[in-house]
C-alpha cells in the first residue's frame, strides 16, 4: 500500500481534473452542483422497545429494559436515497464504552423503517445506555436503562 | 485507580442484527479509473451522460462535489 500512494495521489490528480460534469470540454467548471438535490432520507424518529411488529416498528415502545432483554432500535426514515447506510452506534454509561456498531445499507423512498437489534446471553449490565443512529449525515440518539 | 475508574463491562458476548422495509440497494458497483467523470461513467453505464445525476445521487455520501472524483473509489451504479 505505500509503495503505491505515490501512484494513487498522480492519478488523484488528474482525475480533479476530469469533473462529473457532462462534457469533458467542461473541466474546471462545475457541473451542475447548484442544482437541487432531490430530498435526501434522513431519521425523523427512534423508537426503542423489546419488540417488533410486522412492519418493523416497535410494538412496545420503552426505555427500561431487564438484563435478558433483546432491545430494539427502529430509524424511522423519510426521503431519498438510492444508496444510504444506516448506522446504529450503541453505548453503554458516561464513558460512552462502545457496545456494539452495526450499519446496513438501503434503497430508501418515502418512508421507511431500520431496526437494528442487541441481546447479551448473560445478561446486560445494569446502567444507563445510549443508542445513535446516523444516516446521510443526520444523527439521532436516545437513552434507556438497564434496570 | 481513581473513584470514577470502574471496570469496563464485558460486551464480548453481544449478540445483533438488523433489517429494514427498504430494500438493499440495486446495481452493481464500479471502480473509477484515472480520467473518469461522472458523465463518462454515466455514457459507459447508460450509454447516455446525462445520466450523471442518477449515480452522483445514489453515491452522495462518497462525492461531495460532483466535479471531485478520485480513482479508486467504488461507486453503486443503479438500474437504468
Amino acid at each position: 500500500m505505500i509503495r503505491r500512494y505515490p501512484a494513487v495521489l498522480l492519478l488523484a490528480a488528474t482525475t480533479l481534473a476530469a469533473p462529473g460534469c457532462k462534457k469533458s470540454s467542461d473541466a474546471g467548471t462545475p457541473a451542475t452542483s447548484t442544482e437541487t438535490a432531490t430530498a435526501q432520507a434522513s431519521i425523523t424518529e427512534i423508537q426503542l422497545g423489546r419488540h417488533l411488529s410486522a412492519d418493523k416498528r416497535v410494538s412496545d415502545a420503552t426505555t427500561e429494559f431487564s438484563p435478558r432483554d433483546t432491545i430494539y432500535a427502529v430509524a424511522l426514515t423519510q426521503g431519498s436515497s438510492p444508496n444510504a447506510t444506516v448506522t446504529a452506534r450503541w453505548t453503554y454509561e458516561e464513558g460512552g464504552q462502545v457496545v456494539k456498531e452495526d450499519s446496513r445499507s438501503i434503497a430508501a423512498s418515502g418512508t421507511e423503517a431500520t431496526e437494528f437489534h442487541i441481546s447479551k446471553p448473560s445478561g446486560w449490565p445494569k446502567g444507563k445506555y445510549r443508542v445513535t443512529l446516523t444516516l446521510n449525515g443526520s444523527t439521532e440518539s436516545k437513552d434507556f436503562e438497564v434496570k | 485507580m481513581g473513584k470514577g475508574d470502574r471496570p469496563k463491562a464485558d460486551f464480548s458476548d453481544v449478540e445483533s442484527g438488523s433489517s429494514s422495509t427498504a430494500p438493499s440497494p440495486a446495481g452493481r458497483s464500479y471502480t473509477v479509473q484515472k480520467g473518469d467523470s461522472l458523465s463518462k461513467i454515466a455514457k459507459r453505464e447508460y450509454g447516455d451522460a446525462q445520466q450523471w445525476r442518477k449515480i452522483y445521487e445514489a453515491n452522495r455520501d462518497l462525492i461531495a462535489n460532483p466535479d471531485l472524483i478520485y480513482p479508486g473509489q467504488v461507486f453503486q451504479i443503479p438500474e437504468a
